[in-house]
């Protein structure tokens, strides 16, 4: 009885990958993957809401030609690198023509590799990390910028704009968090700031009292705060304001989102943070407001991001009239036109360049304030 | 039926009321300081009838209303009982390694990416179950020796370039010492002091991988791991050897196929053995074990380095297959995740962790569906399935009252 | 010295909120001998019904004329509110499975920790809410050292609690009934103690004293998630056992060792190695004292 019992359910258990995911005719498939679950939901979800409106905009727009409607498959990757290898097969055995994800780094780089033994083009908004597009894989592309290009910017405004002599680096040991951080401390040195002390947090603190009480006591001119995702930063900058620290704080790309001035709230004033130049006034940017906002409330970080991504993948199988990824990569490379969130033109390995600028935070708002070129903006 | 109605109507509608009570304050408070009702009472309708179909139709099966259907199903189930019990185990075994073999020409690349996953929990699953399911310690930090043969495999590879069956005893060797340097000094302890130190010893693993950046590459990860690899003998011009990795899915399936077997006749035998009795007589009593003249000190210990070899081998395998490796795949809901399979597939049997290992990874694969919902629905089932089968999907013949009392 | 004062005060502060939550396991513990793994939801959920509350409040307007009014009423809501959650929880999901083996029981507190946090997640979104208004933000400075007017709330609380709890549990009826359960059911139900009512009493006060913990850190911190119990919930159970797991002075105890522990590993050695020194005490303190440091002497047959 028990041996026909497990002999059945070991049996039925494996015919029901075979079930799921069947396809329907005239639908343009499309992939997602960033996390849905877990502590970085917020970010996957906006991730998320980003792909949908780009396709909400392009089927408003006339869709694609010989397709009745674009559909999207979300895939959840927890942040988790088995998640998104399994996520990553899935969309391949749905026959996506291309994904846009993933989140974290250390999720990109193995489910690209699986995307790539099947040519599949692959677009991440969000993973910063150089070695995401210095594997040579050919169909990775990547809209946001990279750490070695933010990491320089940074340096550049805490030593030219705020005139800082010493930094005091915190980051929470994540890929992103981590490499940034390493980054910033270098080309620091290297333009003759003092890094007086790099101590680390771990990633689910909330409490940083201790490594707050030493900044304090150390009393750099900058405290540079690098973290994944706005959540852990908003916390740290309403707890340094409690303790009295009077060190400035300087984040980076992460903390773009409104949530952290909701939060943190008079903490947020007069932060810092570096991040992609985007131009509010566009109409490409007021179009992509008029249709997110309603639906899926303030536009976060990533959200801007994941919609050029999709439509930059959406436009190039329209411009090539196929799902081939060799015609999709050629209309990719050819592509010069301005994105919501920058002027976007991919370069030979798969990166679209970044104009990093530095927000200050005014009034519960982010507002433009240094940029390497032209410095104050104000 | 309308007996057997009476009888729980009261305390269902109580419960039903009491999670009105709950959700509300949840859903309907607003921070305009104003309050709503309509929202709540949809999500509880939806959740009442829900839960009322499934009360129904189970209070009928209990009842013998639907004999109808159920009589005609069971007597097939006792014809079909019967002759397959006439059908000699080999028969069973047969059939079942057939279809695993056959399995990836009939799959996509994702049944089989799961099926291998599937494949690495159960030599997993299998590993822990020598130390809780036949030693009785309750372990909540096996995965660290996980991760100690995930990165022996990617280091030797990276830095040495050695090959995935050379580094296999390394991994394991490794992930041996490993566990008897963790074990040694927890085995004094016992219950849920053991488990708490585990988990200990399990995050001190996973932050010295995420710390230390000169081995582990930190948070980073390490890439560029190289898959399994075997030689093929070329004929060209006499005759040499080529490399072939082993890239594609089907292959990994195979090897992961293998490992299984391989750990499924090692804990078989281990089970069967002297060894494994002793082990059962620890986790029944370890006083009278001892008494009767079992070296329990070191059974403990065997048991924690056997299940951290398993666990080793496996994580070699799941490096070589990820072709990267970094600390968030050792986190502790890891260790949690392969506890909960041997508990659910039932504690000591070998066939039933093998099939809590597929429930728990296909289940969340067979979620995604649900997208948001996904976890939601896992952890709700997992509650389920322990409601209705407390001692596990396949619980094992041989376990004791006194190992399931726990006073 | 400010630089080690300051600490210590920190460390006080983040150990006060860990011995609330540690309470709660080692009471359940203490009862039934079961890891109540879905304990940091219902601390996470005691966070929730907090800011919903005050934000309700806010939205009427009252926060603005009676702050500390509104406060209590917060907080006496959400630790009853929890106290209903956490019974419930154990209707559904423990109190079958009493008579199985332990594993079970710890298994499906698993599930249901996972259902929670994100039931959490999707009935509340999956951004941090925000505290409503800046309440008591401010601090009493002496020379370098702020000592903040919430540390102070949390760190008075938790005595409050701590002190209400010992006089429970030593010194009336229901203590007794309780302490009479934990040490034998059968015995206590002869002499006409309900176990099933005790037992629920025991996770209501538990999830009473999270639920106070869950608005203290929301106050605290500004802000509340859906997966913030998991860690905090993990630290607890460490700080249970450590001063001796069913032993209530004895969590109170290891919240407070586990809590500066980790303060001052992270504020004169290293930040990413904090939870290693705290796992490193823990472990150091088991080998000495198998049972914790106020343990008691536990019988051999526990899986």
């Amino acid at each position: 009885m028990r041996k026909k019992l497990f002999v059945a359910l070991v049996l039925g258990l494996m015919v029901v990958p075979f079930i799921m995911g069947t396809a329907t005719a005239k639908t343009l498939k499309i992939g997602s993957m960033s996390p849905l679950t877990g502590p970085y939901a917020s970010d996957g979800t906006d991730i998320k809401n980003g792909v949908l409106t780009a396709i909400q905009v392009f089927e408003e727009g006339g869709g694609i030609p010989g397709y009745d409607k674009i559909e999207l498959f979300a895939q959840d990757t927890a942040c988790d690198p088995k998640q998104a290898v399994a996520a990553a097969n899935k969309l391949i055995n749905l026959e996506v023509a291309g994904v846009v994800g993933a989140y974290c780094s250390s999720s990109t780089i193995p489910s690209s590799e699986t995307l790539a033994e099947e040519d599949i083009p692959m677009l991440t908004p969000a993973s910063t990390n150089e070695k995401v597009t210095d594997r040579g894989l050919p169909y990775m592309f990547r809209l946001c910028g990279r750490d070695d290009d933010q990491a320089p910017a940074a340096a550049k405004f805490l030593k030219e704009s705020l005139k800082a002599k010493t930094i005091f680096i915190v980051d929470d040991k994540t890929t992103y968090s981590q490499g940034l951080a390493d980054g910033v401390s270098k080309a620091a040195k290297a333009l003759g700031m003092e890094v007086v002390d790099h101590d680390h947090v771990n990633q689910g603190d909330k409490d940083f009292a201790a490594v707050l009480t030493k900044a304090k006591r150390a009393n750099a001119d900058v405290f540079y705060m690098s973290l994944q995702g706005y959540s852990p930063g908003a916390l740290m900058a309403l707890q340094a304001k409690r303790i009295g620290m009077k060190s400035q704080i300087v984040t980076q790309d992460a903390m773009f989102q409104p949530k952290f001035m909701e939060v943190a709230k008079a903490a947020a004033e007069g932060v810092y943070l570096t991040y992609g130049f985007t131009d509010t006034t566009t109409p490409e940017y007021k179009a992509f407001e008029k249709i997110y906002v309603p639906k899926y409330g303030a536009i976060a970080a990533y959200a801007t991001y994941a919609y050029d991504a999709a439509t930059v993948l959406l436009k190039a199988i329209k411009a090539s009239d196929s799902t081939d990824p060799k015609k999709i990569k050629a209309e990719i490379m050819k592509m010069e036109f301005d994105g919501v969130a920058k002027r976007i033109k991919f370069r030979a390995n798969g990166d679209s360049g970044s104009s990093y600028i530095a927000y200050k935070i005014e009034n519960g708002q982010f507002v433009p304030y240094w940029a390497p070129e032209q410095g104050l903006l104000q | 039926m309308i007996q057997e109605f009476k009888k729980v109507w009261k305390p269902y509608t109580i419960g039903l009321l009491w999670l009105l009570g709950l959700l509300w304050p949840l859903l309907g408070i607003h921070p305009d300081g104003t309050l709503s009702f309509g929202n709540t009472f949809t999500v509880w309708l939806y959740i009442a009838a829900g839960t009322t179909i499934c009360l129904l139709l189970y209070i009928m099966n209990k009842s013998g209303s639907l004999n109808a259907v159920s009589r005609p199903l069971a007597g097939l189930q006792e014809t079909v009982g019967q002759a397959s019990a006439k059908v000699p185990n080999w028969v069973w075994i047969v059939i079942l390694l057939a279809a695993a073999f056959c399995y990836p020409f009939f799959t996509g690349r994702y049944a089989q990416d799961v099926a291998t996953n599937v494949l690495i929990y159960v030599c997993l699953g299998l590993g822990l179950n020598v130390v809780v399911g036949l030693a009785g310690m309750l372990d909540l930090g096996y995965i660290a020796f996980y991760g100690v043969g995930a990165y022996t495999y990617a280091l030797l590879n990276i830095h040495f370039g050695m090959s995935f069956w050379i580094c296999l005893p390394f991994a394991a060797a490794f992930a041996l010492t490993a566990g008897c340097i963790i074990g040694y000094p927890t085995l004094r302890m016992r219950g849920d002091y053991l488990a708490i130190v585990t988990l200990g010893f399990g995050e001190i693993v996973r932050i010295l991988l995420n710390n230390w950046m000169s081995l582990t590459n930190g948070p980073n990860g390490l890439l560029g791991v190289k898959p399994p690899s075997i030689l093929i003998p070329s004929f060209q011009g006499g005759i040499s050897f080529e490399v072939f990795y082993l890239k594609k899915l089907h292959f990994l399936y195979y090897i992961a196929l293998a490992l299984a077997i391989v750990t499924i006749i090692a804990v078989r035998h281990l089970n069967f053995s002297r060894i494994g009795r002793a082990w059962e007589s620890i986790r029944e009593d370890e006083t009278a074990a001892e008494l009767m003249g079992v070296n329990t000190f070191k059974l403990k210990l065997l048991a924690y380095a056997m299940g951290a070899l398993f666990a080793g081998l496996a994580g070699a395998f799941f490096c070589a297959r990820m072709r990267f490796v970094s600390p968030e795949s050792f986190t502790f809901l890891e260790s949690a995740m392969v506890l909960s399979m041997v508990v659910l597939g039932g504690m000591g049997s070998i066939p039933g962790i093998i099939l809590g290992a597929a429930a728990l990874i296909v289940l969340p694969e067979v979620f995604r569906e649900f997208e948001t919902y996904r976890m939601l629905v896992f952890g709700m089932s997992m509650v389920v399935m322990m409601l209705f089968r407390p001692a596990g999907l396949i619980p094992a013949k041989r376990m004791g009252k006194r190992g399931e009392e726990g006073e | 010295m400010d630089y080690f004062i300051q600490q210590l005060i920190n460390g006080i502060t983040l150990g006060g909120l860990y011995a609330l939550i540690a309470l709660g396991y080692t009471m359940v513990y203490g009862v039934i001998q079961l890891i109540n793994f879905a304990h940091g939801e219902i601390f996470a959920t005691g966070g929730y019904v907090g800011v919903i509350l005050l934000s309700f409040f806010t939205g009427l307007g009252y926060m603005e004329t009676h702050p500390i009014l509104c406060l209590a009423a917060a907080f006496v809501l959400t630790m009853g509110y929890c106290a209903f959650f956490a019974v419930g929880v154990e209707k559904v999901a423990y109190k079958p499975l009493r008579k199985q083996s332990r594993l079970a029981a710890l298994l499906s507190a698993l599930g249901m920790s996972i259902f929670l946090s994100n039931g959490l997640m999707l009935t509340q979104g999956v951004y941090d809410k925000a505290y409503p208004g800046e309440l008591f933000q401010g601090g009493v400075d002496f020379g370098n050292i702020t000592i903040g007017y919430l540390q102070m709330m949390i760190v008075g609380m938790t005595i409050f609690l701590l002190f209400g709890l010992n006089i429970l549990v030593f010194k009336t009826k229901i203590g007794m009934a309780m302490r009479a359960t934990a040490q034998d059911k059968v015995m206590s139900s002869l002499v006409s103690i309900s176990s099933n009512r005790i037992i629920s009493l025991t996770f209501a006060i538990g999830a009473g004293l999270a639920a106070a913990a869950g608005i203290m850190v929301g106050l605290y911190y500004g802000s509340v998630r859906y997966d913030m119990g998991f860690l905090p919930g993990i630290k607890a159970f460490a700080a249970a056992v450590l001063g001796g797991i069913g032993n209530i002075t004895g969590a109170m105890l290891g919240g407070l060792i586990i809590g500066m522990v980790e303060i001052f590993g992270a504020g004169y050695i290293s930040g990413q190695y904090k939870d290693v020194f705290a796992f490193i005490i823990l472990i150091s303190v088991l080998y000495f004292k198998p049972t914790g440091i106020m343990g008691e002497n536990i019988d051999d047959t526990r899986v």
